[in-house]
């Protein structure tokens, strides 16, 4: 009986820490299911440029010492530029109607940022400053890590800003326009190729948010980052619905959970399995995700 | 006002547009009528900036739009509607009309703070004032996906003018509606006119072309073949044989 209190325990405590870290996955999410709400195209140099965000942050931490929320602004703010470069090499001289062309060249932008951070880096590994990484919240059975609860509150302020600007703003109503009937919006007078490199822009400042929280939280940067978390960040956008904001945030949180669990009950070898499947479930199962409702265009 | 100088337009080997002239006086409503695939859609297109001319040159004011983009030209005060409707689905009828209002230059020369925030009370006062003309004032707050057929016409109609153009192109308005509908869509489109909008109508139902129009010009295979007065033109024996000898039977 003890034995299974203990289990109990120890499970709920994987599932808290995987809901914690799983607000930056719901960040990836949102990034990619903006982009594809606005293009409806999939970017699949997002999770790239999110890393090669938190290096150039990481530039300012090793050389002028800079304070942790400096290096996670500056992070935020490199990957909003790579963004708009992403935007201006794969997407706005790719004509419309091309998907294979534009996907293909947002993979060669993948491994090209890839292969930029191997080679400045010799593949080795950087350690990435982290917030209260030693303080922690005793809630009794189980406890919050410090470090963790200042992701999830980051991620949650990114977010909140987003959907301030999105739902609030003139900014946020053209964007919205544009995401769902392009020719009209142009015809409302609407710069549709300006409107959407800023969403790049914004998707971006996500991006290197979620990237350097990532890197906060493991305690390191590498290249070898850019892989799971385009990744999980495909799968929290098909779990959500692409194209589903509040999907992507919950998906975030279930896959942050449901790897934890994966984690807890079969180690860290079997985890990333599990974790895949759950994009076959709901390919098969739910193909337009949680909500079956992804922004529409015709 | 708006004057077409020897538009052509060809996709690959189709000759959609083929030299076509028209001239559209300040304040007119004017009539483009032909059969299906004549090219009247594609010379709305080319108006309002979707495809650029082959050849040819459409002067608006004074001025030449060639290489003008489409959010531009509505800057420069052409607005549309279109043939399939093609409202913001997920937006209310008021957002909706406040994406079109945004982008009038009045907004533009607006502090940064002001645009950031978005609508002013003079803003909310003219789209109030255009909902009231659409008969759409209580539907405000409903998505545009949930409006009847009617009234997404009429929403169509009202975002076009929300952002006070000085020409209006109007794809087929009547296209689907009944009698009736058709007969208040007359009124709305002389209201249009008289509040000062000049009026470009392409259209395939005769009880509104006939009714509202001051001058039309008929076009078939992306020519003009015939141009007149309403009456002179359902006279016309080119006309007669060209459209309505083939499609009289057809509604749309």
């Amino acid at each position: 009986m003890e034995d299974f209190w203990i289990e109990a325990i120890e499970l709920t405590q994987s599932v808290i820490d995987g809901l914690l870290f799983g607000s930056t996955y719901a960040l990836i999410g949102i990034g990619f299911t903006l982009i594809f709400g606005a293009m409806h195209k999939l970017n699949m140099t997002y999770a790239a440029a999110s890393i090669a965000g938190a290096y150039v942050g990481l530039v300012v931490f090793v050389f002028f010492s800079a304070h942790p929320l400096l290096v996670f602004a500056v992070s935020s703010l490199a990957s909003g530029l790579i963004g708009l470069l992403v935007y201006l090499i794969c997407f706005r001289f790719i004509p419309v109607n091309n998907h294979l062309a534009a996907l293909m060249a947002t993979v060669g932008a993948l491994f090209f940022i890839d292969e930029v951070i191997i080679h400045i880096t010799n593949a080795s590994p950087l350690a990435f400053p982290a917030l209260f990484g030693a303080a922690s919240f005793d809630l009794g059975a189980v406890w919050i890590r410090g470090d963790l609860l200042f992701v999830f509150a980051a991620s949650v302020a990114s977010t909140a800003a987003l959907l301030y600007v999105l739902y609030r703003t003139r900014l946020g109503l053209a964007t919205r326009a544009v995401s769902q009937q392009n020719v009209a919006a142009q015809l409302c007078g609407i710069d549709v190729h300006r409107t959407n490199a800023t969403t790049f822009v914004v998707a971006g400042l996500l991006g290197g948010i979620a990237g350097a929280m990532t890197a906060a939280s493991v305690g390191v940067l590498s290249p070898l980052l850019t892989l799971p978390i385009t990744v999980k960040g495909l799968i929290v956008t098909v779990v959500g619905g692409l194209g589903s904001i509040p999907g992507a945030i919950i998906a975030g949180l279930m896959v942050g959970a449901a790897e934890n669990v994966f984690l807890y009950l079969r180690g860290v070898n079997e985890r990333d399995i599990y974790v895949l499947l759950l994009l076959f479930v709901f390919l098969v199962f739910r193909p337009n995700g949680i909500f079956g409702k992804s922004i529409n265009r015709d | 006002m708006l004057e077409l100088k020897g538009v052509t337009k060809r996709f690959g080997g189709v000759q959609a547009v083929n030299g076509l002239d028209i001239s559209v006086a300040e304040n007119e409503i004017f009539g483009l009528i032909g059969p299906n695939g004549s090219g009247k859609s594609t010379t709305v297109n080319l108006i309002c900036g979707i495809y650029p001319v082959t050849a040819g040159e459409i002067v608006f004011n004074g001025k030449n739009l060639a290489g003008l983009p489409p959010h531009k030209r509505l800057r420069a005060g052409i607005a549309r509607t279109f043939q399939n409707i093609r409202l913001f689905p997920n937006l209310t009828v008021w957002q909706n009309l406040l994406v079109a209002r945004n982008s009038m230059e009045d907004v533009h020369s607006q502090s940064f703070l002001a645009r950031w925030l978005g609508e002013t009370r003079h803003t909310r006062g003219e789209i109030e004032s255009i909902l009231e003309f659409s008969d759409l004032a209580d539907k405000a707050d409903d998505l545009a996906s949930n409006l009847a057929f009617g009234e997404q016409r009429r929403l169509e109609l009202a975002r076009a003018a929300a952002a006070k153009p000085r020409l209006l192109l109007l794809d087929e308005p009547a296209a689907g509606m009944n009698r009736e509908e058709v007969q208040d869509l007359i009124h709305r489109v002389r209201g249009l006119r008289d509040s000062g909008i000049t009026i470009l109508l392409v259209e395939h139902v005769m009880q509104l072309v006939m009714n509202v129009t001051d001058r039309i010009c008929v076009i078939n295979f992306g020519q003009k073949i015939a141009q007149g007065t309403p009456d002179e033109i359902q006279n016309h024996s080119a006309v007669q044989e060209a459209y309505f000898g083939t499609t009289a039977g057809d509604p749309d």
